[in-house]
């Protein structure tokens, strides 16, 4: 197309300059004229149509095209003066081109009409009056030329490309058309133009009806030569068949015999069958590993709709949030509403979803993983019903106020009439444990740590520690006897005497105390706890700070303090006495060692992989241990089950303060500082075959928190399942069933 | 449990070094199962873009070990995933195509154009079936994983060929070709159970051998094609999935009895309606197949004639069916409702027939702009008959039996009053609802009501958008007005006795339903009753036992415990974290974690839900 195009311009231009120059430079022509008087006698072929030469002129103007000119006419030249040598055709180019300016010259002046209906391709009168001139001149001007008459030739109206595409769309011939930017018009090829185009694409001759293979005509005439222009006999070449051809063509037969050559073979497409057999159950076993299938990609929900509902899309401000956001934790899909599905835009990321699929597929390590797709509410563990395990204390029944300050530490005594507490105002108070009345008071100088009854009903004492001091105080409760037997219990006359050696001495020294009618032993270092002996003879007394000699059992009725012969490992925490056997049990903060008193040797190392002790209890059977901690865990060893926790207990988000066991019920209840107490279910089987039972009952609340500590100690009751709590708001109270 | 000795466990033996292995003792554990990757291409003797290419074609992946030998940057294999690498035959064909390569480049470097070009005629070709079986030893399997699959080669389907990125113009046609293969089938038979036009495409579900399918199809617009993806991976994903497309499709065809691959109709597929040209080959193969037993049928009917009289209806509608057999194959409606009253399979599911009548006898009409090749597939899988603008339509846009329009314009330019004006989302809408939704809220020029996907479970996820219960509202209008009809005019009044049964399946399912409901909620009476039990338990333990209490005391902690209610049944909840194991405390705490991100999701919709009709109230006045 755009050959012809071309073509078809570039005669046109031809035709435009002939006649621009003959306007504008009418000098030329008559000097042609001229020169063509002077050189009359030339009319050769010229006037050949084939060569199409009578309408290609041109002036000097334009060299190039003139030198075609001479290119040609230096053929016709040659052809029409064969014969001729080099100086009669140079002559004759000199002559052609003079010739040619002549006849151009005549055309133009004589019949420029004629010319013009000469070109028997386009019937349309080429109107390009542009010249030859580069288009860009009349890029941005409004008019294409001048028509004859000197007017602007208004340039049609641009279209734009949305119309032009429309157009093109519309019409089925558009790729016929070409735009032919001199004449400023679209230009359809014709029928006969396009065969010509395609003739050319195939590389044939351009029109059809030229044969390229017309047999050859001699124009040489051979009959009528006296000489051949060879008299050279005939070669044998010329009629023996080649060896070596023959030679090349057995190879190749034998080559494709022995099937060396192999002829090419139809592409063959894949053939398509039952890949998985007719039955559908094939019992086949893959012999390799479990193939681990892809998860599925995740479903849609309504976000991403092209359409959500309003309530999806997020607001300007929460997009503007997630700038704010980690990158990570962005939502990766922002939903947006379009009103019809013509609006939908193409989705940026489509092809590269699929691609981070792929990704996934074959670069994702893969794992089996189970997936727990259960109610949470069946992780829980079936308790048996708290209803059974009745009684327990579950409400607050009584309050004990009078402290003025935190009650740091509670006991009862054995026959539970009576409640001792201790608190950090420096008071000692003895309750009555039914009425809530407050029975007697003793005063000291600073806080009191720890108090203790003794265990004996008889001897109704309570062992009080208070800094480096324990008292050793007389209720006055019971009745006469056991009264005299107490002031016995509590009167020596001379404090020991340093006798033994300066060690003892300094760890410990007894000395009356008149003022609150006991005993008072000062020891070296401050006491934490004071722990009684089953029997109320003897009882411990615990110095976190004390080192090697911080836990000492003392003898009452001996009024005889011993240290205790086993090395401690780490800082003691508190100390208790088995209730049955003759074992002590010392805990450090992160051990527990039981000690055989009898045969002074350790028993054994509970590690309770606690951070820190704070409080332990043994079961009245003794062989059950609980151990609270700092960090909130409750542990319960079984000394016959192992060195590790048979049970650990995470129940409040505080320091467990205290624990305690019943003394009859099965019950043991923990407080913590987070102001609540826990009771709990602890059954332990007489059958070694069972494992303790551990059911949490309880939470027992009530406390207020003061300075960050909330339910300081809690004790049981010895006979009912009461629980007593002391709280740091000063208020110390009874839980009842 | 046996209680063992109280002595605690002493080790006599020294500890040996970690990481020490006598000479010659071979790998034990993790370290013996599993190789990283650079140690798998070593061993295989390839590259690593060969390998992974391979690992592609056999599906083969990393997997992660218990206990990483290597370290934890590594990625690692099964050795069994690589020596089943290492058997493969197509291992060696890829070495030969190596060493074929390089026989052609010498060929061109040595100027010899012949030869190269002859060589390439010659390039060593492998075909993937077997290592499909392999992947997939059922055909179940090969349609369990059929999502990517599709999804893959209906993107491809949408892109554009691309020289550079080597996506030959060939293999776009074939995903093509594939893809409408896979619509035909699923809308012939009625497969297709949800669709769901979303931002990034459109979602289609099917059903088939009872497997859930679902794929995407982008939006038939211009795709753009991002720099930062590398199309061999994709590619050769796609040579994979090309096959084990074409071989599900080839079982698909053949389970109707229609020869794959089909061969279309040069006009309609040049005239890029592919789809509708394959619909039309199923016509006119399934016609022959499915009507060629039937005249068998029929000449056996013969004989029976002459000793029943009866099925009647039966012959004519043979005869009308012969009758249009004889007719000329271009009257496709005809030919799509034979087609469909004759393929009465026995073995379709409820849900097939149920989909299959969705749009019975309705006929549209798709305007130029709507989403053709979605609706061409989407409304005959739902029973419909569609035409479109355009040549190769079966029907034009005068027809006067057209009862939807499907329109996607701002104005409408109504020319018919007998048809209705939809928007496309109607016919989505329907599809996800299985009623027909009334058309005014999807008439030309409205904003149509929210399009909801119909891929969640309202249930689990804890939210229900307003027109969801609009939807459920809608069908269950329906499902009453149209049930019981189909019951009366279906069955025959001739077997009361099966009426009679079905009755009383229905009325024992209905009482069994009824038990099980009455059961639910005497045991939630029943926990409710004991928490009551408890609480005035609580109390009533108090109450007895305060004789020595003042009753203002009393009061006092009966107000305290009235109010704690709440506080008792967290205790509760407490008291049982307290005991469980730790393992158990943090899966629990964990599934706690996510309900309440869920709730919080939920809580954030209601309230710009909230917002959004406060704004709505707010304007109107």
């Amino acid at each position: 197309m755009k050959i012809k195009g071309e073509k078809k311009k570039r005669q046109s231009v031809r035709n435009s300059k002939s006649e621009e120059v003959e306007e504008e430079q009418p000098s030329i022509t008559e000097q042609n004229k001229l020169k063509q008087k002077q050189l009359p006698s030339h009319s050769d072929s010229d006037s050949d149509p084939d060569y199409g030469s009578p309408y290609v002129s041109d002036s000097e103007d334009f060299p190039e095209d003139g030198d075609f000119d001479g290119s040609l006419s230096d053929s016709e030249a040659g052809e029409s003066g064969s014969s001729g040598d080099e100086g009669v055709v140079n002559s004759d180019v000199d002559d052609g081109l003079h010739n040619d300016q002549e006849n151009q010259s005549n055309s133009s002046e004589s019949h420029q009409g004629v010319e013009e209906s000469d070109s028997s391709e386009d019937e349309v009168a080429p109107r390009n009056t542009v010249g030859d001139v580069p288009l860009v001149w009349y890029k941005d001007e409004e008019h294409i030329g001048y028509d004859l008459n000197g007017k602007k030739i208004k340039k049609r109206t641009r279209k734009d490309k949305v119309e032009s595409f429309l157009e093109s769309a519309d019409d089925a011939k558009n790729w016929l058309k070409v735009y032919d930017e001199y004449n400023d018009e679209e230009v359809e090829v014709t029928k006969k133009e396009l065969k010509l185009i395609n003739r050319l694409l195939k590389g044939k001759a351009p029109h059809s009806d030229f044969d390229p293979y017309a047999p050859y005509v001699d124009w040489f005439k051979w009959d009528d030569a006296k000489h051949p222009l060879s008299n050279a006999p005939e070669p044998k070449r010329r009629f023996i068949p080649s060896k070596w051809e023959s030679k090349k063509v057995v190879k190749l037969v034998r080559a494709i015999r022995m099937g060396l050559i192999k002829r090419d073979k139809p592409k063959e497409e894949q053939q398509f069958y039952h890949l998985w057999g007719d039955d559908s159950s094939s019992t086949e076993k893959a012999n390799h590993l479990s193939f681990i299938p892809a998860p599925k990609s995740k479903l849609p929900g309504h976000e991403e709709s092209y359409n959500p509902s309003l309530e999806y899309i997020p607001t300007q401000e929460e997009i503007n949030s997630y700038q704010l956001m980690f990158e990570e934790d962005r939502p990766k899909f922002i939903p947006r509403r379009y009103t019809s599905l013509r609006s939908i835009p193409a989705y940026d990321n489509a092809v590269k979803d699929v691609f981070e699929r792929c990704l996934d597929l074959y670069l994702c390590p893969r794992v089996r993983k189970k997936r727990i797709n259960i109610d949470p509410e069946s992780l829980k563990p079936k308790l048996p019903s708290r209803r059974d395990l009745k009684p327990y204390p579950v409400t607050c029944y009584l309050e004990y106020k009078g402290h003025t300050d935190a009650v740091v530490s509670i006991s009862i005594e054995a026959s539970g009439q009576w409640l001792a507490s201790g608190s950090l105002d420096g008071t000692v108070r003895i309750w009555e444990v039914e009425t809530g009345r407050c029975l007697r008071v003793w005063e000291f100088e600073e806080a009191v740590k720890f108090v203790a009854w003794n265990p004996l009903r008889e001897i109704p004492i309570v062992a009080v520690s208070v800094g480096q001091e324990v008292f050793i105080l007389n209720t006055g409760l019971g009745d006469e006897e056991e009264q005299k037997n107490i002031k016995e219990l509590l009167h020596f006359e001379t404090p020991v005497a340093p006798d033994d050696s300066g060690d003892k001495v300094s760890v410990a020294s007894w000395h009356q105390d008149d003022k609150h009618e006991g005993i008072r032993l000062r020891h070296f270092k401050t006491v934490s706890s004071v722990e009684w002996h089953r029997k109320g003879d003897y009882f411990s007394t615990v110095m976190p700070a004390g080192e090697s000699r911080a836990v000492l059992i003392h003898q009452l009725s001996k009024k005889h303090t011993q240290r205790i012969p086993f090395k401690l490992r780490g800082l003691p925490v508190s100390s208790v006495f088995h209730p049955t056997k003759k074992i002590f049990f010392i805990s450090t903060k992160k051990n527990i060692r039981a000690y055989d008193l009898q045969k002074q040797k350790l028993i054994k190392k509970l590690e309770t992989g606690l951070r820190e002790v704070s409080s332990i209890s043994v079961h009245p059977g003794g062989d059950n241990i609980i151990v609270g901690s700092r960090e909130g865990k409750l542990c319960w060893f079984d000394m016959d089950l192992s060195s590790k926790p048979y049970r650990i207990l995470k129940c409040h988000p505080k320091d467990i303060t205290n624990v305690a066991f019943h003394r009859s019920y099965p019950l043991f209840a923990s407080c913590s500082d987070d102001c609540t107490a826990y009771v709990f279910h602890g059954m332990v089987y007489s059958d070694l075959n069972q494992n303790p039972l551990i059911v949490p009952l309880e939470i027992l609340r009530g406390h207020t928190s003061s300075n960050g500590r909330g339910v300081m100690d809690c004790k049981f009751h010895p006979r009912q399942p009461w629980l007593f709590t002391a709280g740091a708001d000063s208020v110390i109270k009874l839980y009842c069933h | 449990m046996a209680k063992p000795d109280s002595k605690p466990k002493q080790n006599s033996k020294p500890k040996a070094k970690k990481h020490y292995r006598p000479a010659g003792k071979k790998k034990e554990g993790n370290a013996a199962k599993y190789v990283t990757r650079s140690q798998a291409v070593k061993h295989l003797q390839v590259n690593l873009p060969l390998f992974r290419r391979l690992c592609i074609l056999k599906g083969i992946f990393p997997r992660e070990p218990k206990k990483k030998v290597k370290g934890n940057h590594h990625t690692y294999y099964h050795v069994k995933d690589i020596s089943f690498l290492e058997r493969e035959p197509l291992l060696e064909i890829f070495r030969d195509k190596r060493a074929h390569e390089k026989k052609v480049k010498k060929a061109e470097a040595k100027k010899n154009p012949d030869l190269a070009k002859r060589l390439r005629t010659r390039a060593p070709t492998y075909k993937l079936d077997k290592v499909i079986r392999e992947r997939y030893p059922t055909y179940i399997d090969a349609l369990r994983d059929l999502d990517d699959c599709l999804t893959m080669v209906h993107l491809f389907a949408a892109l554009p060929a691309l020289e550079r990125e080597k996506i030959e113009v060939q293999r776009i046609h074939k995903c093509r070709r594939l893809s409408h293969e896979w619509q035909a089938y699923i809308s012939r038979t009625h497969k297709l159970r949800k669709t769901f036009v979303s931002v990034k495409g459109i979602y289609y579900q099917a059903e088939v051998e009872g497997q859930k399918i679902t794929w995407l199809t982008p939006h038939a617009l211009q795709q753009v094609m991002p720099d930062d993806v590398d199309f061999n991976v994709m590619l050769n994903f796609l040579e994979v999935y090309e096959t084990l497309l074409a071989f599900i499709n080839y079982r698909l065809y053949h389970s109707i009895n229609v020869k794959y691959p089909p061969i279309l109709d040069p006009r309609l597929e040049a005239l890029a309606s592919d789809l509708y040209a394959l619909s039309r080959y199923f016509d006119v193969n399934s016609r022959t197949s499915v009507v060629d037993p039937q005249v068998s049928s029929t000449s056996g009917s013969e004989q029976v004639e002459t000793q029943k009289v009866g099925t009647a209806s039966d012959e004519s509608e043979l005869r009308l069916a012969q009758l249009q057999h004889q007719l000329p194959s271009n009257e496709p409606g005809a030919l799509m409702r034979l087609v469909e009253d004759d393929a009465g399979d026995v073995e379709e599911d409820d849900d097939t027939r149920e989909c299959k009548k969705l749009f019975r006898n309705l006929k549209f009409f798709l305007s130029r702009e709507v989403p053709r090749e979605s609706l061409l597939f989407v409304i005959p899988a739902f029973g419909g008959v569609v035409s479109w603008e355009g040549e190769g339509a079966p029907f034009k846009e005068d027809d006067q039996s057209i009862t939807h329009k499907i329109v996607d314009r701002p104005t409408l330019v109504r020319t018919s009053l007998s048809r209705e004006y939809v928007q496309p989302q109607w016919v989505y809408d329907c599809v996800n609802a299985r009623v027909i939704l009334p058309t005014e809220d999807y008439m030309v020029g409205k904003i149509p009501p929210p399009h909801l996907s119909p891929f969640v479970d309202h249930e689990s996820e804890g939210y229900v958008p307003e027109y969801a219960e609009t939807i459920k509202r809608l069908q269950a209008a329906a499902r009453k007005e149209v049930l019981p009809l189909p019951g009366v005019g279906n069955e025959d009044v001739e077997d009361p006795q099966k009426l009679l049964s079905e009755g009383i399946i229905d009325r024992a399912e209905a009482s069994e339903a009824a038990e099980r409901k009455r059961k639910m909620i005497l045991e939630q009476n029943r926990y409710l009753d004991e928490l009551k039990m408890e609480v005035e338990g609580v109390q009533n333990s108090s109450t007895p036992s305060d004789n020595k209490q003042s009753s203002s005391k009393e009061t006092q902690a009966r107000e305290e415990s009235e109010p704690d209610l709440e506080q008792i049944v967290e205790d509760h909840a407490n008291m049982s974290k307290t005991v469980m194991s730790r393992r158990k405390r943090k899966i629990y705490e964990a599934m706690q974690i996510g309900k309440q991100r869920k709730k919080a999701h939920v809580d954030l919709l209601k309230e710009r839900k909230k917002k959004i009709q406060a704004a709505k109230e707010s304007e109107e006045n």
